[in-house]
């Protein structure tokens, strides 16, 4: 087990962040959010602001910075303020101070005065329910609705009918903000060469690519640089309103400048994780296989309808075996802020919905819960004809339960003094992916190697995974590779999104480092070269011939290079033809709820996981329980409540709940590991996302076994529990 | 935060007499003065004032300026007094905060700590956000049409169990009062919350001494383990004798507009044996009179059981 490359410097402050970056002549941007949820922006008297003390400009929609909507092929639009007088939710951002301290931009910004046309703001996504919309498709070919049906069976209804056992419950989630611990911030330079942006984001390249598009200027004289990013989740993907207007501030004022949002800020000015209601009804037999599931989704989205919480289609869809399913994904445009991806988007609030029903089918059944989950165990997702490629739930399951005790379990829980204790389970699962990624690998003459490409290591582990694959693919000792990330000028890959990193960026450093060996062995045997016309082989780091060795170090110098170097990229392809691929996990939780006061906290959690290959344990471990402690904050803490007027109640962190040391006892995670090579070469599947996806059912399935008390919502606070 | 003039007073005397706003541990004031809701022109640095001291020999007298970790860590004092400060904030906060700053800290009260929302207590007529609000967290007892902000310290509800007093500074002598006449209700004028005069200062809190106090603890019930605000919270002490209750000092947190003393509880204790059963049926009153808001319908419940829980954990 490895310790994390980058984590000295992290605890010791030597990590620079996007918002360490001081530079001469820095000046500082505070920016300004709308205090109305809907209407138009009248006029803005900016005249005290001016006049403050250090004020360098005032940036507003009627003395606005040059900018247009930001298109790339993986986002598609991306929103850049200060644009038009269009405000659409409470917190937007609507201006830029300028000056030469932050203290004194934050100070000129509290002397603007805005006027607004209001307009009736739709805040509320529980009366919007009635008149949502269809999901738009979630990609070519899949519709928002699905239905699979057995042969002979009409509806999903008739299908429901049918089944001898019946469950229907409804099922809420809450609106989430990421809450990462490093605000979105961004220092950005223009220099001879072009821009350079530093800013903590989820891959430096695509950052690129909206900044260049926003600003109108060529891609190539655009530089991100990110190698520390103090958490992301999602809510560092797309390029943060302080990129944009640092970068068309400091183009304007022509000096470096600096924007970093206030921690409320950070809760409208970035974008969160939707709200969701869902309807599920599942049908089965009296032995407990699955006859019909019908999931029925809602999200809560911004006006721009740009994103929508998948929960039907990330869980029932492909979860279990069943003959009948029918899924859908409706959508309720709110004047709240925008809404993205969020750590298990889809897969998290969605499994807090199915592996809740599933909790409520096993106690129809008078089924242990684990059994009823094996019953149904799949081979395939439901109507496909693609069998999972690698599949150990039922190992998942086998060992939890063993580890956790759960055959100790009672169906009514256990009393402790005056504490009720309940126990509860749920499956996890989160798809497989990987995405195109190019590395370049580089042999030095000092025998070291470079290893790099251009995305992001927000906390996950990248750097160290970069070291340990870039060391085995050399065959070289770890401490020897250098791993290079976070520079939008590293070849493109390694984006930080949907767990894909290790799989994506590991297959192509093996791909490149095998192509760097080749060049290194025709090298040495080229004419003039120490092993001229020999047959060479590569070992140990060594090249070999005619009983011979040198390191690629020696060879290089004998050979008068200095370095030599090999790009590659690996790419999903026709596997995708083969196989369905995910990464699954067996969750559990025990709560204790008080018996007179009602608090619920978790006492022992442990998740054992089935993700492929596991590269490093020391910090895949340290992903799952990341995951974990969201799951228990999704389930006992974390939500937005959004007022009639659109404002946030509660948009800081000191009353954004997240759990802190005190709530969180000891973590248990265990591995399986069956290297899937035929999802990728490294044989790796993802990690980042799947730690989450099961703990809220979980904690509220052991609530339940605790209290007897079925809470169908998230979070799960005391009065919920108070008869 | 705008710029402002910081000076340091050399004695109490003098920083009476300066206009300006005290500051000891700050971690109320700067916290305010970041969100714009304070904003003193002159500040006055206390911290060197001979403020100090924690004596245990004849009840318990605090200095203002004593730190709430290293108050919560002192062997002598009560642990219902300890035990609501180990339970408040962090401990980078109690570090920090002094006890007499904390008992003038400002309610949580989003709307607040928020300029952009009116509040009848940050700007005296602008109204209430919170009434109509989301108020889950706010008060249900001593509240009035203009505010429902929860007074949000947690030894203050000790201190108001224990009948203690705080002793005030001012340009024409000092004074002693009873923290629970100290405090204020909101009605008309929730900007006005305590009696405190243009230009005191507290210099020291002083708790009567109360041998069977010793037996005493404080429940708070909350959304999270620690670094929290109460939902509920209550303050107890019992004189148990041969199983009977002689005597009992309750008071409940996070439910009302200052520290809530409940006579009507002890009333109903005193006399009755020392069970569950008496618990209950005296914390049956603990919500008397209370309004709950749309929010916290809950709370009436949550605090008649809290009380009960600290009744419970007290007796033991």
């Amino acid at each position: 087990m490895t310790s994390r490359l980058d984590g000295p410097l992290k605890v010791t402050g030597g990590a620079k962040y996007g918002a360490d970056n001081l530079l001469p002549g820095m000046v500082h941007g505070y920016v300004v959010v709308s205090t109305t949820a809907h209407g138009e922006i009248t006029a803005m008297d900016v005249t005290a602001a001016k006049g403050a003390p250090g004020v360098i400009a005032v940036y507003s929609p009627f003395d606005s910075l040059e900018m247009r909507p930001a298109e790339t092929p993986l986002f598609g639009t991306t929103w850049v303020p200060l644009q038009d007088r269009e405000v659409t939710y409470y917190g937007q951002p609507i201006g830029l101070v300028v000056a030469e301290t932050y203290e004194q931009a934050r100070d000129a910004a509290m002397l603007i005065e805005v006027s607004y046309q209001e307009r009736p703001a739709v805040t509320s996504f529980e009366n919007g329910i009635p008149t949502a919309e269809i999901a738009p498709a979630p990609r070519p070919g899949v519709e928002a609705e699905i239905t699979v049906l057995a042969d002979g069976v009409e509806s999903i209804e008739d299908a429901l009918a049918a089944s001898p056992v019946v469950v229907e419950a409804t099922y809420s989630t809450a609106t989430q903000n990421h809450a990462a611990m490093e605000p979105h911030s961004a220092v950005a330079e223009w220099t001879a060469d072009g821009l350079i942006v530093y800013s903590g984001n989820q891959a430096a390249y695509i950052q690129a690519a909206e900044l260049a598009s926003a600003l109108e200027i060529d891609v190539e004289s655009v530089r991100c640089v990110n190698p520390y990013v103090g958490g992301a989740f999602g809510g560092k993907g797309r390029t943060s309103v302080t990129a944009f207007l640092a970068a068309a501030a400091a183009r304007a004022l022509d000096r470096p400048v600096k924007v970093v949002l206030t921690r409320e800020q950070v809760f409208t000015a970035t974008a969160t994780r939707p709200a969701t209601l869902q309807k599920i009804a599942l049908g089965a037999a009296e032995d407990g296989t699955l006859t019909a599931i019908r999931h029925d989704s809602w999200s809560s989205t911004a006006m721009d309808r740009s994103f929508v919480e998948p929960t039907s289609h990330g869980t029932s869809r492909e979860w279990y075996a069943t003959p009948n399913l029918a899924v859908s994904q409706r959508m309720v445009p709110l004047n709240v802020p925008p809404v993205t991806y969020m750590r298990a988007p889809g897969e998290a609030p969605g499994s807090f919905a199915l592996e809740s029903a599933m909790d409520e089918l096993a106690i129809a059944l008078n089924m242990d819960p684990i059994e009823l989950r094996l019953r149904n165990n799949s081979t395939a997702p439901p109507g496909h004809d693609l069998l999972w490629s690698s599949k150990h739930l039922d190992e998942c399951y086998r060992i939890g339960a063993d580890r956790f005790g759960w055959a100790e379990r009672s169906p009514d829980g256990r009393a402790d003094g005056d504490w009720l204790v309940g126990m509860g389970t749920a499956t996890a699962m989160f798809p497989a992916i990987r995405f195109p990624a190019t590395v370049r690998v580089t042999l030095r003459d000092d025998d070291t190697a470079e290893v790099g490409t251009a995305g992001a290591d927000p906390g996950t582990g990248l750097w160290t995974v970069m070291s340990l694959v870039g060391a085995e693919s050399l065959d070289i000792a770890q401490d020897r590779v250098i791993p290079l990330l976070g520079d939008s000028a590293l070849p493109p890959g390694g984006l930080s999104g949907g767990s894909t990193a290790t799989a994506s960026v590991g297959s192509a450093i093996m791909a490149a480092a095998t192509q760097v060996i080749d060049d290194l062995t025709a090298l040495a045997s080229s004419a003039g070269a120490p092993f001229e016309a020999l047959e060479v082989s590569y070992e140990d780091g060594r090249v070999l011939a005619g009983g011979r060795s040198m390191s690629f170090g020696e060879l290089l110098r004998a050979t008068g290079n200095t370095t030599i170097s090999a790009t590659a990229t690996s790419a999903p392809g026709e596997e995708l033809t083969k196989h369905s691929f995910s990464s699954f996990g067996a969750q559990f939780v025990e709560v204790r709820v008080h018996k007179w006061t009602r608090e619920a906290r978790v006492s022992r959690m442990l998740g054992v996981f089935d993700a492929g290959r596991i590269i490093n344990e020391k910090t895949a471990r340290s992903q799952i329980m990341g995951g974990m402690i969201w799951g228990v904050s999704a389930a006992l803490h974390e939500g937005l409540e959004i007022e009639a007027n659109g404002r946030f109640a509660n948009a800081d962190l000191a009353n954004y709940l997240v759990p802190v040391n005190a709530d969180i006892p000891a973590v248990d995670v265990h591995f399986v590991q069956y290297p899937d090579t035929l999802h990728n070469p490294v044989g790796a599947k993802g990690l980042g996302e799947i730690g989450t996806v099961g703990m809220a059912a979980a904690v509220a399935n052991a609530i339940h076994n605790a209290t007897g008390i079925r809470v169908r919502h998230i979070p799960i606070v005391i009065e919920d529990l108070i008869d | 935060m705008r710029p402002f003039e910081l000076t340091a007073p050399e004695s109490v005397a003098d920083a009476v007499a300066s206009p300006g706003t005290f500051l000891a541990g700050g971690t109320t004031l700067v916290d305010l003065m970041k969100l714009n809701v304070m904003t003193p022109q002159r500040v006055l640095d206390i911290n060197a004032l001979p403020l100090r001291g924690i004596d245990t020999s004849d009840g318990l007298r605090i200095g203002a300026l004593e730190r709430m970790s290293d108050i919560a860590a002192h062997p002598g004092v009560y642990p219902v007094i300890s035990r609501a400060l180990l339970q408040s904030a962090s401990q980078q906060l109690r570090n920090m905060a002094s006890i007499g700053g904390n008992l003038l800290q400002r309610t949580r009260c989003g709307y607040f700590r928020d300029v952009n929302m009116p509040c009848n207590k940050r700007q005296p007529g602008s109204g209430c956000s919170a009434i109509n609000g989301v108020n889950r967290m706010h008060a249900i007892l001593g509240t009035s049409d203009s505010c429902v902000a929860t007074h949000a310290s947690d030894v203050a509800v000790a201190f108001v169990a224990l009948d203690a007093e705080i002793t005030l500074a001012g340009a024409s002598g000092t004074r002693t009062v009873k923290l629970d006449d100290f405090y204020r209700v909101p009605g008309d004028t929730p900007d006005v919350e305590n009696d405190l005069r243009p230009g005191e200062l507290i210099t020291e809190v002083v708790v009567p001494r109360l041998d069977w106090a010793r037996r005493s603890t404080y429940v708070k019930v909350r959304d999270r383990q620690s670094y929290e605000f109460a939902l509920a919270s209550a303050a107890v002490a019992l004189d148990i004798q041969d199983g009977q209750i002689a005597d009992a000092r309750v008071a409940a947190g996070g439910v009302a507009t200052k520290p809530w003393r409940l006579t009507a509880v002890e009333e109903a204790l005193r006399g009755r044996p020392a069970t569950t059963q008496s618990f209950e049926d005296a914390a049956s009153v603990a919500a008397d009179g209370a309004k709950p808001l749309s929010h916290n319908s809950f709370k009436p419940a949550l605090l008649r059981r809290t009380v009960v829980r600290a009744l419970i954990e007290g007796s033991r």
